[in-house]
C-alpha cells in the first residue's frame, strides 16, 4: 500500500465499511431469508432469526391457478427478444458509426443519446396512444417495441464506444490480405468484440427485465411480466408477504449474478462509454 | 450497416416524439373510442399555471437534490474506502454493487417490507430504539425521507463504481511526491485526488441526473405520491394525469417539459465527452 492511500485510522475505516455493507446487504439478505419463513413468522411482531425453513412459498408460486409461470415466460420472451434485436442492430450500427467520418456525426450521437435519456413517463404517453391505434396494447410485440425505445439507442451507443477502442488497423490488414469488408468484420473484428457484446446484452436484458412502468401501462392479462406479478400482490389488502418475497428473490438473484459476471466492463456500460 | 438500426430507431423515437408534440395541442379523449380535438395552447397554459404541477416540480427538485447529493457524497466516500483497502476490495465492491441490479419494483417492495409498521425489521429497530414509532410510509416527511433513502440505497453503488474507476487514474507518483513534501490526507484529497477525478465525478453526476427523472417505479409502488401528495414527483403526477384522469393531451404537455430537462442533460453529456476526446 502506498502511504498516499492511508487516510483514516484502520478501525474507523473498517467500521465505516461494515456500516456501508450492512446498509447495502441487510434488506436483501432479510428478503431472501424471510422467503423461507412461514407467514406466521414473517408477520410476527418481533423479528426472528431462527426458524424451520420452508419451501411453501416457492411451491405455491409454481403450482395452482395463478402461478408465476406465465409471468416468467412473458418476461423471458419480451426481455430476451428486445435484447437480441437491440444487440444485433446495435452491433452493426456501432461498427458503422465508429468507423465512419461524416459531418454532423455529433448531431447523430446527440439524437441517439437523448432518446436513451428520455424520461419514461414522457415516452409512455405518446406510445400508449400509438399502441391503441395499432392494436399493440396487451401484445408481446408492443412491449418489445417499448423496450427497444431505450435498449436500441443504448446498444448502438455502447457498441460504438467498444468499437472505438479497437484500432481499425486490424480489419484494414485483413482487407489488404483479400478479405471482403464483411469477412473482415465477421472473422476479425467480431471475435474481439465478445466482451462488448456480452456486456451490452446483459445490461439490455436487465433494463428490460426490471422495467415496471411500461409493463404496467401496456401489458394486459396475456402479457404481464414478473414485476407486474409483484406489484399486483403488493396492492392487495392482506399482503401475502411470503409469496412476494419469493418473487422478489426470483427477480433479483439472476440479475445480480449476471451483472456481476460483467463487472469488469460495467463502468463502461453504465456510463455509456464515458469512463473506461 | 448502420441503416437498419437507425431506421428502426427513427421509427420508434421520432414518431412518438412528433405525436407527443401534436398531442400537447389537442384535447385527447379515450371515452367512446379515441378522439382528438385541436385545443390550441390550452394544455400549455395549464402547464404553466397549474399549482399542482408547480408543487410537483418543487417536490421533484427536493427529491432530485437529496437523492443525487447523497448518492454523490456517500458514493465517493464508499469508493475512497474501497480504494484504500489492501486486499478484498474486489469482493467488497461486488457486494456493494448488488442493489443497482435490483428492479425498482423490488426496491419498493423491500422498502415496504422493511418499514412495515407491524412487522418490518427497520420499523421495529426504529421503534425499539425510540427514534420513530409512527407509520413511516404513511406520514408526511418520513415518507419523503424513506423514498429518498430507497433511491439512495439503489444508486449509490453506481456512483461508487464510477468514482472507483476514476481513482485508479490518480497519478501515484504525484501523491508520493506530495507525501514526501509532508502533505496530509486532507491536502492530498483536496489538491490532488479530487481535481484529478473531477471529470469522472461530473460523469457520475450527469448519469444520475438523467436517471433521477427517468425512473419513478419506487415511489409508484410504495407511496404512489402520498401521503397528501407529499412524494408526488413530476413523473408520478404525469402518470396520474394520463392514466387516472385520462387527460392525455395535458399529460403530453407535461411530458414535453420533462423532455426539455433530459435534453439539457444529454447536451451536457455529449459536450463533456467531446471535451474529453479533445483533451486526450
Amino acid at each position: 500500500m502506498t502511504p498516499a492511500k492511508r487516510w483514516l485510522p484502520f478501525t474507523l475505516k473498517i467500521a465505516l465499511l461494515t456500516l456501508l455493507l450492512l446498509w447495502t446487504l441487510v434488506p436483501i439478505l432479510w428478503m431472501v431469508l424471510s422467503s423461507f419463513k412461514p407467514n406466521s413468522i414473517i408477520t410476527a411482531n418481533t423479528p426472528r432469526l431462527l426458524f424451520t425453513p420452508t419451501l411453501e412459498h416457492y411451491a405455491t408460486l409454481f403450482s395452482g391457478g395463478n402461478s408465476l409461470w406465465p409471468y416468467l415466460t412473458n418476461s423471458l420472451l419480451i426481455a430476451g427478444t428486445s435484447t437480441l434485436i437491440a444487440v444485433v442492430l446495435g452491433c452493426m450500427a456501432g461498427f458503422g458509426l465508429s468507423r465512419i467520418r461524416i459531418k454532423g456525426k455529433q448531431h447523430l450521437a446527440f439524437w441517439i443519446i437523448s432518446t436513451r435519456m428520455a424520461p419514461i413517463a414522457a415516452v409512455i404517453v405518446p406510445l400508449y396512444l400509438l399502441f391503441r391505434y395499432l392494436y399493440l396494447l396487451d401484445t408481446h410485440i408492443g412491449l418489445i417495441v417499448a423496450y427497444l425505445s431505450f435498449n436500441l439507442p443504448f446498444a448502438i451507443w455502447l457498441m460504438t464506444a467498444f468499437f472505438d477502442d479497437l484500432p481499425p488497423d486490424l480489419e484494414e490488414a485483413a482487407m489488404i490480405d483479400g478479405a471482403t469488408k464483411f469477412q473482415a468484420f465477421r472473422l476479425v473484428v467480431l471475435p474481439l468484440m465478445t466482451p462488448g457484446l456480452v456486456t451490452t446484452a446483459i445490461l439490455c436484458f436487465i433494463f428490460a427485465w426490471n422495467d415496471y412502468a411500461f409493463a404496467q401501462t401496456f401489458s394486459g392479462p396475456g402479457t404481464q411480466t414478473i414485476p407486474i406479478a409483484a406489484a399486483q400482490l403488493l396492492t392487495q389488502t392482506g399482503i401475502d408477504w411470503g409469496k412476494l418475497l419469493a418473487i422478489g428473490t426470483i427477480v433479483v438473484c439472476p440479475m445480480a449474478i449476471a451483472g456481476l459476471l460483467v463487472k469488469r466492463w460495467l463502468v463502461k456500460g453504465l456510463t455509456l462509454g464515458a469512463v473506461k | 450497416m448502420m441503416s437498419p438500426a437507425l431506421v428502426l430507431l427513427a421509427l420508434i423515437t421520432l414518431v412518438p416524439f412528433f405525436s407527443i408534440i401534436w398531442m400537447s395541442f389537442n384535447d385527447v379523449s379515450l371515452m367512446g373510442g379515441l378522439s382528438m380535438t385541436f385545443s390550441g395552447l390550452d394544455n400549455w397554459q395549464r402547464v404553466f399555471t397549474d399549482p399542482d404541477i408547480r408543487a410537483s416540480w418543487l417536490i421533484s427538485l427536493v427529491y432530485f437534490l437529496a437523492t443525487v447529493g447523497l448518492e454523490m457524497l456517500i458514493g465517493t466516500v464508499m469508493a475512497l474506502l474501497v480504494y484504500s483497502l489492501r486486499r478484498g476490495s474486489n469482493i467488497i465492491i461486488s457486494l456493494l454493487l448488488i442493489p443497482m441490479f435490483i428492479a425498482p419494483v423490488i426496491v419498493g417492495l423491500l422498502g415496504r417490507f422493511m418499514l412495515d409498521p407491524s412487522h418490518g425489521l427497520y420499523a421495529w429497530i426504529l421503534n425499539e430504539t425510540g427514534l420513530f414509532d409512527g407509520n413511516i410510509l404513511g406520514s408526511v416527511g418520513s415518507a419523503m425521507a424513506a423514498v429518498i433513502l430507497m433511491d439512495v440505497w439503489e444508486w449509490t453503488p453506481l456512483v461508487a463504481l464510477i468514482v472507483l474507476a476514476g481513482l485508479t487514474s490518480v497519478p501515484e507518483d504525484t501523491l508520493e511526491a506530495a507525501e514526501m513534501d509532508g502533505a496530509n490526507y486532507r491536502q492530498k484529497l483536496l489538491y490532488i485526488i479530487l481535481p484529478s477525478i473531477s471529470n469522472i465525478l461530473l460523469v457520475a453526476l450527469l448519469i444520475r441526473a438523467m436517471d433521477a427523472i427517468r425512473f419513478f417505479a419506487i415511489i409508484f409502488i410504495t407511496t404512489n405520491g402520498g401521503p397528501a401528495d407529499s412524494t408526488k414527483i413530476i413523473p408520478i403526477r404525469l402518470y396520474d394525469i394520463a392514466f387516472r384522469f385520462f387527460d392525455l393531451g395535458y399529460a403530453a404537455a407535461v411530458g414535453i417539459t420533462m423532455l426539455v430537462f433530459s435534453i439539457l442533460v444529454a447536451n451536457a453529456f455529449t459536450k463533456l465527452l467531446k471535451r474529453r476526446e479533445n483533451a486526450s
